[in-house]
């Protein structure tokens, strides 16, 4: 065991997969030599060759056609986009390529391929270098979508990812990398070494796709969140003593609904809360998902706390940011009745 | 101008009619929507009865102290809505409820269910009664349209109305589980919310059927083995047997001081309960009383009168009740009587007891020790003619000589067979029961 951050936590599992696995290759714009711009391959080139951790040029089209090839002779790429936001010139590949392969192989050729992305805002990035493009990729058949929101979930999710015979998009939450911040911007930000999920095996273990987790339990209304939101949604119930259960999606695609079930058949309530723009965002398939299991048990509409259907603000952030103040109103509201 | 019936709502389920206690309104008088009409009583509450349309009263369907039917007619309006429309025209008063009451127009589900599902059906006895015309979905009475001319016959629906219900869906779910109808649900907010359900619960009391699936699932049994035995013999014993049954109260305050003077210098010997003292009591008293402890054979029209006790013991067993026999229980003494009682209830209890250890008695004695209530009315193991159920002991004010004490009191509950034995004799046995009874000395040295 080793206290890590989630920076820390996914570099060990490229580095554990790396050497378990020969055919794993690391590709990326800064990848390589540079280690990544938020570090997360550094020193990979170093320890395993340029062959196994190498530079692309700036061209996500190439970067994702390439991961494709390699995938499909056999190879285990593991493609970094520099930001989610810069992902859009290879949607094409990913859409019409990596989802296709197994179906239009009839199950016969499957791309084991892993693309990782930072994503999200609460880092003055602005429109380019904030956005949530999740739902985008959750509405595609035939690949999956991994959202961690702590170090311990980040390396299990990136081996499990790494692990599947299916093309995986591996969104994380860049606001998150250096410590769980929690929408409450005025504070200090906490380091992970203070987070019990800081705690990381150093060697190899999973955390399954498709499950969820419970970051909080509760019984008065449960908040649908994933990646940083998650730390906001624990925050704003202590801070507004809501027991509110939280449950960490952890995986969009496939998504946990038995949990997701479970809980608001319990509390009756349900509140989704995700950073990326309101309209046909993840939350508004949780929220019908959550209306079609769990009807007859719902005491309140579900309730979205999402971004605003614009672009990333450059300025006002925190007036974008889906935070405290925003998903308090909303936990008021679902828990007039 | 139209004619609206404004019918007694059913104000309570289970309830038939209820009575007007009050008029605030009378013929002639111009009334608003919701104004206060009449105060109506039912036994189980008074409610206030509210005009649903403005208008003009032009008939009220009595006077003060007088019993409406519920669903009947209980003020005729003339109103403007629906003017040169066929208002609905309405039966005769009364003819919509039925004699037990059930109303038969269509119960509006209130949560935009137009027909009930099986479990409502189920749940609302009165969502069953047919109807030949489409239920109608309540509308509000301010819409309400001028219709096509009433259904022919029957009964026909009032296009009467009312608001849509808005409430959750946990609310609605919960609803229709209680089999409660949400439109009849009083609220002060603009949705129906638990809280309203709890009060309409609290105000219907047990009526509504209780929410969820019967707490346990039927089950056939089977009455056989040691079951039918005890059956046929009780049921025999209470065909043919005119019981009757005198109750008199014991002091045993002494007697149980007796027993626990006993009981902590008892050596080996099992605990002594109430039983052996009473087996000895009725043994010192049973001799003046031959009438008692006798076995009548009913059929040859016999008496036989027992110069032994043979005391039959009620034990309760994995199956059922069974009565082992203390033979010549007159001539052991209490630890004697304590350790024979102990052996064969053991004996019943594990099925060891020998044939003749469970027959053969000349009377019996049942105690439930301190489950055995205040009082009971023993059915008499026939053949025999009488049975001495006992009562628990309990401690209870009592006035001795012009003084207030507490005292141990215990009842026994001594059933008879009338044919045989008289009232005299069995109020006469149980008074000499009481002296020997309330002085433990004179039981023991007798």
């Amino acid at each position: 065991m080793s206290v890590m951050n989630m920076i820390q936590a996914l570099n060990s599992a490229h580095r554990v997969m790396m050497e378990r696995d020969p055919n794993c290759v690391v590709l990326g714009e800064d990848v390589g030599y540079f280690g990544g711009v938020f570090r997360v391959t550094e020193g990979l080139q170093k320890e395993f060759g340029k062959q196994r951790s190498f530079d692309a040029p700036i061209s996500e089209n190439g970067i994702m056609a390439v991961a494709i090839g390699m995938a499909a002779y056999g190879l285990k790429p593991i493609a970094e986009i520099q930001f989610a936001d810069y992902i859009y010139p290879g949607f094409d590949q990913i859409v019409s390529e990596a989802a296709k392969i197994r179906y239009r192989s009839a199950g016969g050729w499957g791309l084991s391929m892993v693309v990782r992305s930072p994503y999200g805002g609460g880092i003055f990035g602005g429109q380019t270098h904030s956005q949530s493009p999740e739902a985008l990729f959750a509405h595609v058949a035939g690949i999956k979508t991994v959202i961690p929101s702590n170090p311990y979930d980040a390396k299990g999710l990136l081996i499990a990812a790494i692990e599947d015979p299916d093309p995986v998009v591996f969104f994380e939450p860049k606001r998150i990398y250096n410590g769980p911040f929690d929408g409450f911007y005025e504070r200090p930000v906490t380091p992970w070494a203070k987070h019990p999920a800081a705690e990381v095996p150093d060697g190899h273990y999973t955390v399954p796709l498709g499950k969820a987790a419970v970051a909080r339990a509760g019984e008065a209304v449960t908040i649908l969140a994933y990646g940083t939101m998650v730390h906001v949604a624990i925050a704003t119930a202590e801070a507004e003593g809501i027991d509110a259960e939280v449950i960490d999606l952890r995986t969009i695609v496939p998504v946990d609904i038995e949990t997701i079930e479970e809980s608001v058949k319990k509390t009756g309530r349900c509140v989704v809360l995700h950073e990326a723009t309101r309209t046909a965002g993840f939350g508004a398939e949780l929220s019908a998902l959550v209306q079609e299991r769990c009807f007859y048990h719902l005491e309140a509409p579900v309730q979205r706390v999402t971004g605003y259907d614009t672009p990333y603000p450059h300025s006002l952030e925190w007036a974008y940011f889906p935070g405290p103040v925003r998903l308090g109103l909303a936990l008021k509201k679902v828990l007039e009745d | 101008m139209a004619r609206y019936e404004f019918k007694l709502p059913d104000i309570g389920e289970g309830i038939a009619e209820a009575e007007i206690v009050a008029w605030h309104v009378a013929v002639g008088d111009e009334v608003k929507e919701d104004q206060q009409l009449a105060d109506m009583m039912t036994d189980k509450a008074t409610v206030e009865m509210e005009s649903p349309v403005a208008g003009r009263v032009v008939e009220v369907a009595g006077e003060v102290g007088d019993q409406i039917a519920i669903g009947s007619v209980l003020v005729v309006f003339e109103t403007e809505a629906g003017a040169g429309a066929s208002a609905p025209t309405l039966q005769q008063e009364g003819t919509e409820t039925t004699a037990d009451g059930e109303r038969t127009d269509t119960v509006a589900l209130g949560d935009g269910l137009v027909a009930p599902t099986p479990a409502q059906e189920q749940a609302i006895p009165s969502a069953k009664e047919e109807q030949p015309s489409p239920p109608a979905r309540p509308e509000p009475v301010e819409s309400a349209v001028p219709s096509t001319p009433p259904p022919s016959g029957g009964e026909e629906q009032q296009a009467q109305a009312k608001a849509q219900v808005l409430a959750s869906p946990a609310v609605r779910q919960r609803a229709r589980d209680l089999g409660i109808d949400l439109a009849s649900v009083k609220t002060t907010a603009d949705r129906v919310r638990h809280s309203d359900l709890d009060a309409y619960l609290l105000y219907n009391g047990g009526s509504v059927p209780r929410p969820g699936a019967a707490t346990r699932q039927d089950e056939v049994v089977k009455v056989v083995g040691l079951r039918r035995k005890i059956a046929e013999n009780m049921q025999e014993a209470k065909r043919r047997i005119p019981h009757f049954t005198l109750v008199e109260e014991f002091d045993v305050t002494a007697l149980e001081q007796t027993r626990a003077m006993m009981n902590s210098d008892r050596g080996g010997n099992p605990k002594l309960t109430m039983l052996p003292f009473l087996i000895t009591a009725m043994c010192r008293v049973l001799p003046e009383f031959p009438q008692l402890n006798t076995r009548y054979d009913d059929d040859e029209n016999v008496l036989y009168r027992s110069g032994a006790v043979h005391m039959g013991v009620a034990t309760q067993t994995p199956n059922g009740l069974m009565v082992p026999v203390i033979r010549n229980a007159q001539s052991r003494s209490i630890w004697e009587l304590a350790r024979e009682v102990v052996r064969l209830a053991e004996g019943a209890r594990t099925g060891k007891a020998a044939r003749e250890e469970l027959s053969g008695s000349t009377i019996t004695l049942s105690s439930l020790g301190p489950m055995g209530g205040i009082t009971s009315t023993p059915v008499i193991n026939r053949p025999e003619v009488a049975i001495i159920a006992v009562n628990k002991v309990e401690e209870k004010p009592v006035v001795i000589e012009g003084e207030l004490e507490i005292r141990k009191r215990m009842n026994l509950s001594l059933s008879c067979d009338h044919r045989v034995v008289d009232g005299w004799d069995a109020a006469n046995f149980l008074q000499a029961m009481k002296k020997v009874i309330e002085s433990p000395l004179k039981l023991l040295s007798m």
